[in-house]
C-alpha cells in the first residue's frame, strides 16, 4: 500500500482553510523572532508554538520522518555554537574534554532552538498548505509560475525520494550490505551502493514526470488559467496582521535588549 | 504506405512514414528503405542498438481502437510518442520521418502544443498525479491549456463520469486511492484536456488484475463511445501492451519487430496469425494456441473464451479435464504446499510465519499492512503469493528473509526466528529479488554487480569466481560479464539482478513481481530459469505476483493475500476452480483457466478442475475428439507428464507436444 508521496495532510484545520499568502505572513513572523532573539527561553516561544501547531494540524507524522533531521541539526548546532561566541558568567559543564561557561550553553542552545524552529515552522507551513496553494501564493507575490510549480514539485518530489532510498536500502541489505561500516573511506565507499540506484531512480523519475507533465500541456512559455483558488478573507487578514506584529514586537523587543544572552 | 485500406474509408487520425529514430544523438540515420524488411531475420532487440525505429509506416485510421505490441526494447512505447511529439520534442535523439496527426505536423510541434489534441497516459501512476486532491489533479490540464475557469468545473465532472469515477470526491487525495482508482483518475486527467487522439503506454502493468479490469472496461467503453452527454471521449484510441487478453479489447493490432512494423490489421486476423506473434516475441492468446495445436484452420480458430466456449458446443466436442474434485489427481489436498505435478519431493519447514502482523502509519491512521498471518513454506516448494494492490503480499514477503521485522508474531527460518539472526546470516540463504531490478544496480559492469552479495558475505578468491561465473552462465549472460547493467534492456537487468542473487547460492529466492514490463519470451525464459532452478537445484521459490498466467504455469500452490489477510492457501488448481471466490478477493483467471471453468459448466463434467496450462487444455480437448473414452489412470498419468513438460520447459517444448 502507498503511503502519501506528499508532505501535506489533507485536514480541515483553521490554518489549513487560511491561504498560502496569509500562512506566509505567519511564518516570516514566526521566523523573525526565532531570528532576532538569543536566549533560549525567548526562542522557544516560536519553536514550541510551532511544534503545537503542527500536532493540531495532524503532521506529527511528518515531524516523525524528520525528525532526525530537526535532532542532528540540533546537536551539530548545540556542539558547534559554543566556538562563536565568548565565554561569561559561571561554569556550568566542566569535564576533561569540555567546558562551557552559562553564556556559552545559552548561546548554543538559542541557536540550535533557531534551526529547529525554522524546520518545524516550514514543516508546518508544508503540511497544511497544498502544492496548488503553495504555487498560488508564491505566484501572488510575483514570482514567476514557472519557478513556484518547480518549487512544489520539489517538496513532493522529497518524500518519494526517501521512499525510493528506503527501497534500495532493503535492495541492498538482502545483499549482505552494511552502510558505515569500516574507516573514514570505507564507510564513504559504503554508500555508493545507496547513491547510485537512488541517483538514478530520481533521475528516471524526473523525466517521467516531465514528460508527463508536457504531454498534459504544461508549458513555462504561455498562458494559463487557474481553477477554484480561495479568496483573501477576514481570517487571512488577521493573521497577516499578526505576522507584522510579530516581527514588529519582535524587532523592537531585541533592540530594547530583550531575550539577549 | 499504410497496411490496410480502412484509412481511405474512415480517414486518418494519425499517419506516420518512414520514422526513423535513435536515441543517440547526432547521428547519420540511414533512410528508411535501407533498413531489412521485418520478415527475414532481424536482431535481438536486446543486442541491436542503433536505431529504435527502423523505417515505421503506420496509419490509425479515425475511430479506431489499435493495440501495438512487440518485444520488450523494440520500439513501441518510443513509437507511441510520436504521436504526441515526446519524440523528437522531449526525446531529442536523431530522427528522420513524418508524422501527422489530425492534419498537424508533430515534428514541427513542441508537445504541450499537442496537449489537446493527443493526451497520454504512461505505465507509472505515481509519476502522473501532480495534484493533491482529486479536482486539483483533474483542473491541471485544463489550466495549462488556459481553460476559461468556468468551463473546468463541467469538464472535471465529464471526465471523471467517463473514468467511472462520478462518485469519487473532489477534495479525496490521489494517495489515498487504490492502484486502479489512481490509474483511472490519469485517465480522467488526460481526458479532462478533450483529446481526440488517447495515446496509452502499458497503463495496467502496474495493476492487480481488478485494477486492470477497471482501466480496461473504461477504455473499453472510450472506444465505443459510450461516454458522458457533454463530451464522448477520445474518437480514436492507441495502446501498448504485453498483456495478451487486454489486447484482446482493441479493433486492430500492430504488431511490431525489427524495428518497423511487421504486421497490422483488424485485431482477429492478427491475432491468428500463429507464427507471426511468435516472431514479433508476443504472447499467444491461449484458446488460439490451444485449438491452432488442436489443428484447426485459421480461419475458424476462436480469439476470446467465449468464442472458444461456443466453438467446442457447436464442434460437438467433449472435455475431459485434467482433473476431477471427486477423485482426479488429488493435487496434495492433504498437505497445502505439495507442488501437485511438479514431481517434486517437498522437505522440512523452511519458513515459518506465526501470526505475523505488520503495522505503519499514514497521515491518518494505522494501517495494519499484514493481520495475522500464519504460512509454513517448505523446502523445494514453488509457492505463488496474490492479492490485490495494498493487499500486503509484498509486505508479507519482506518478512521472509528479515528485511522486515514482525510488529507481533513470531517468523522463523529452519525453526530459528529470523530477527535473532543478521541481515548477512539470512541473506546468505535467502535470496529477495526485488520488481524494478535499478533498485539494486549500481556497478559498472556485470560481473562487478553479481560479486557484490557473496563478496558481502565474505567469499573470495577462485570460490567467488566461480560462483561469479555460474551465475551469469546460469541466467544466460556469460560473455557480457564486462557489460554496463545501465546500457542494458530491463529484461537483461532482470537477469543481473537474479545472477547477483544466485551467486550467494541460497536456498530459497523471494521473487517480488518478477515478470512486470518482460515480453513474452523474456517472461518465459526467465519463469523457466526459475522452475529450473526450483526442480534441479532444489531451490525453494516464492514469488508475490499479479501475473495469473504465470501463477497457473509455475506454482503449484497459491497464498491469497487481501486486506493484509491471508484468505486462501491451495494448491493452484483448486483456487483457480473457485471463480467466485477469485472475484470476491480480485483476481481473475488467465485464458486456459477460464476456458476450460467454462467448460466444465457448459459440456461437464461439473466437478472438473481447471487446465492450468495450454498443454492440459488440448490434452483434454484433443482426447475427447478422438473419442478416447474416459479417464484412466494412464490418461492421468500422461497429462501429468504433459504438465510437468509445460511447467518447465519454454514455450518451443510445449508446442512439441502438440499434434
Amino acid at each position: 500500500m502507498s503511503s502519501s508521496p506528499s508532505l501535506y495532510v489533507d485536514r480541515a484545520t483553521p490554518l489549513h482553510r487560511l491561504t498560502a499568502r496569509s500562512k506566509l505572513a505567519l511564518l516570516v513572523g514566526v521566523f523573525t523572532v526565532a531570528y532576532v532573539f538569543d536566549h533560549p527561553l525567548w526562542v522557544a516561544v516560536p519553536l514550541v508554538g510551532s511544534f503545537v501547531a503542527l500536532v493540531l494540524a495532524g503532521g506529527w507524522r511528518n515531524f516523525r520522518r524528520l525528525a532526525y533531521i530537526v535532532g542532528a541539526l540540533f546537536v551539530v548546532g548545540f556542539v558547534v555554537w559554543p566556538s562563536f561566541t565568548p565565554a561569561g558568567g559561571p561554569v556550568v559543564v566542566d569535564l576533561p574534554v569540555v567546558r562551557l561557561t552559562r553564556r556559552e550553553l545559552l548561546f548554543a542552545l538559542g541557536r540550535s532552538e533557531r534551526i529547529a524552529a525554522f524546520v518545524v515552522g516550514g514543516l508546518v507551513f508544508v503540511t497544511t498548505t497544498s502544492n496548488e496553494e503553495i504555487v498560488a501564493g508564491l505566484r501572488s507575490l510575483g514570482l514567476p509560475y514557472a519557478f513556484c510549480f518547480a518549487l512544489g514539485t520539489a517538496l513532493r518530489l522529497f518524500p518519494t525520494l526517501l521512499g525510493a532510498t528506503s527501497t534500495v536500502r532493503q535492495a541492498q541489505a538482502a545483499r549482505g550490505h552494511e552502510v558505515g561500516r569500516g574507516g573514514p573511506i570505507e564507510r564513504l565507499r559504503s554508500y555508493v551502493p545507496l547513491l547510485v540506484p537512488v541517483l538514478m531512480s530520481a533521475v528516471r523519475d524526473v523525466q517521467t514526470q516531465s514528460m508527463a507533465l508536457e504531454a498534459r500541456g504544461f508549458d513555462t512559455r504561455g498562458e494559463r488559467s487557474f481553477y477554484d483558488r480561495r479568496t483573501f478573507g477576514g481570517a487571512d487578514w488577521a493573521v497577516t496582521l499578526f505576522g507584522l506584529a510579530l516581527v514588529v514586537g519582535g524587532v523592537g523587543l531585541s533592540v530594547l535588549g530583550y531575550g539577549n544572552v | 504506405m499504410t497496411e490496410d485500406g480502412d484509412a481511405a474509408t474512415l480517414g486518418d487520425a494519425a499517419t506516420l512514414e518512414d520514422i526513423v529514430f535513435a536515441y543517440e544523438r547526432g547521428v547519420t540515420l540511414p533512410a528508411a528503405e535501407e533498413f531489412p524488411p521485418p520478415d527475414g531475420e532481424v536482431p535481438d532487440p536486446d543486442e541491436r542498438g542503433g536505431a529504435v525505429l527502423r523505417g515505421v509506416d503506420l496509419s490509425l485510421p479515425a475511430g479506431s481502437f489499435t493495440v501495438v505490441m512487440g518485444a520488450s526494447g523494440g520500439g513501441k512505447s518510443t513509437l507511441l510518442r510520436t504521436f504526441n511529439g515526446i519524440v523528437p520534442d522531449f526525446l531529442n535523439g536523431s530522427f528522420a520521418g513524418s508524422v501527422e496527426v489530425f492534419d498537424r505536423s508533430v515534428p514541427d510541434s513542441r508537445v504541450p502544443e499537442m496537449a489537446d489534441a493527443v493526451g497520454m497516459v504512461l505505465q507509472d501512476y505515481e509519476s502522473q498525479l501532480f495534484g493533491t486532491s482529486v479536482g486539483a489533479e483533474l483542473a491541471f490540464g485544463p489550466e495549462n491549456l488556459a481553460v476559461d475557469p468556468a468551463d473546468i468545473g463541467e469538464r472535471i465532472d465529464d471526465s471523471l463520469s467517463l473514468s467511472g469515477l462520478d462518485d469519487l470526491d473532489r477534495g479525496r487525495p490521489p494517495s489515498a486511492l487504490s492502484g486502479g482508482q489512481k490509474q483511472r483518475l490519469v485517465v480522467a486527467g488526460v481526458l479532462a484536456n478533450r483529446p481526440d487522439l488517447l495515446v496509452l503506454d502499458e497503463p495496467t502493468s502496474d495493476l492487480d488484475p481488478l485494477g486492470t479490469r477497471e482501466v480496461l472496461s473504461v477504455v473499453r467503453d472510450l472506444a465505443d463511445g459510450t461516454g458522458a452527454a457533454r463530451w464522448s471521449g477520445p474518437d480514436t484510441i492507441v495502446t501498448v501492451t504485453h498483456d495478451v487478453e487486454a489486447a484482446l479489447l482493441a479493433d486492430r493490432a500492430v504488431l511490431l519487430r525489427g524495428g518497423q512494423v511487421y504486421r497490422a490489421g483488424p485485431l482477429r486476423e492478427v491475432f491468428t496469425d500463429v507464427e507471426a506473434l511468435r516472431s514479433a516475441r508476443v504472447g499467444v492468446p491461449p484458446v488460439v494456441e490451444a485449438f491452432d495445436r488442436l489443428g484447426w484452420e485459421r480461419e475458424r480458430l476462436p480469439v476470446t473464451v467465449d468464442d472458444a466456449a461456443d466453438a467446442v458446443v457447436e464442434a460437438d466436442l467433449a472435455w475431459r479435464p485434467p482433473a476431477t474434485d471427486s477423485g482426479g489427481e488429488g493435487d496434495g489436498d492433504s498437505l497445502p504446499g505439495v507442488p501437485a505435478g511438479t514431481g517434486t519431493d517437498v522437505g522440512d519447514p523452511l519458513f515459518e510465519l506465526e501470526g505475523v502482523v505488520h503495522e505503519y502509519e499514514t497521515d491518518r491512521r494505522t494501517v495494519r499492512a499484514v493481520d495475522g498471518v500464519d504460512l509454513t513454506v517448505r523446502e523445494g516448494e514453488a509457492v505463488a503469493v496474490v492479492g490485490h494492490n495494498g493487499s500486503g503480499k509484498t509486505t508479507l514477503a519482506k518478512h521472509l528473509n528479515g528485511l522486515l521485522a514482525p510488529d507481533e508474531g513470531t517468523a522463523l527460518w529452519r525453526g530459528r526466528p529470523v530477527d535473532d539472526r543478521s541481515m548477512a546470516e539470512v541473506g546468505r540463504s535467502v535470496g529477495f529479488v526485488f520488481q524494478n531490478p535499478d533498485h539494486q544496480l549500481f556497478a559498472e559492469t556485470v560481473a562487478e554487480e553479481v560479486r557484490f552479495g557473496p563478496e558481502n558475505f565474505g567469499l573470495a578468491g577462485d570460490e567467488l569466481d566461480r560462483r561469479v561465473a555460474e551465475a551469469v552462465e546460469t541466467v544466460g549472460l556469460d560473455g557480457q560479464e564486462d557489460a554496463d547493467p545501465f546500457a542494458m534492456s530491463k529484461g537483461q537487468r532482470q537477469r543481473v539482478a537474479l545472477a547477483s542473487v544466485l551467486a550467494t547460492d541460497p536456498d530459497a529466492i523471494v521473487f517480488d513481481e518478477p515478470t512486470t514490463g518482460l515480453d513474452a519470451a523474456q517472461r518465459g525464459r526467465f519463469m523457466d530459469l526459475v522452475a529450473r532452478l526450483n526442480r534441479e537445484d532444489g531451490v525453494t521459490v516464492v514469488m508475490v505476483t499479479h501475473d495469473m498466467g504465470t501463477v497457473a504455469r509455475y506454482a503449484p500452490r497459491t497464498v491469497v493475500m487481501s486486506d493484509g489477510r491471508k484468505v486462501a492457501d491451495r494448491p493452484t488448481r483448486r483456487l483457480f476452480a473457485d471463480e467466485t471466490a477469485l472475484s470476491e478477493w480480485r483476481l481473475r483467471p488467465p485464458q486456459a483457466v477460464a476456458l476450460s471453468n467454462r467448460l466444465a459448466e457448459t459440456v461437464g463434467p461439473a466437478d472438473a478442475l481447471p487446465a492450468l496450462s495450454v498443454g492440459e487444455l488440448v490434452a483434454g480437448l484433443e482426447g475427447a475428439a478422438t473419442g478416447e473414452g474416459t479417464d484412466t489412470n494412464t490418461d492421468a498419468d500422461a497429462r501429468r507428464e504433459t504438465e510437468r513438460g509445460t511447467s518447465t520447459g519454454p514455450v518451443a517444448s510445449e508446442r512439441g507436444d502438440s499434434p
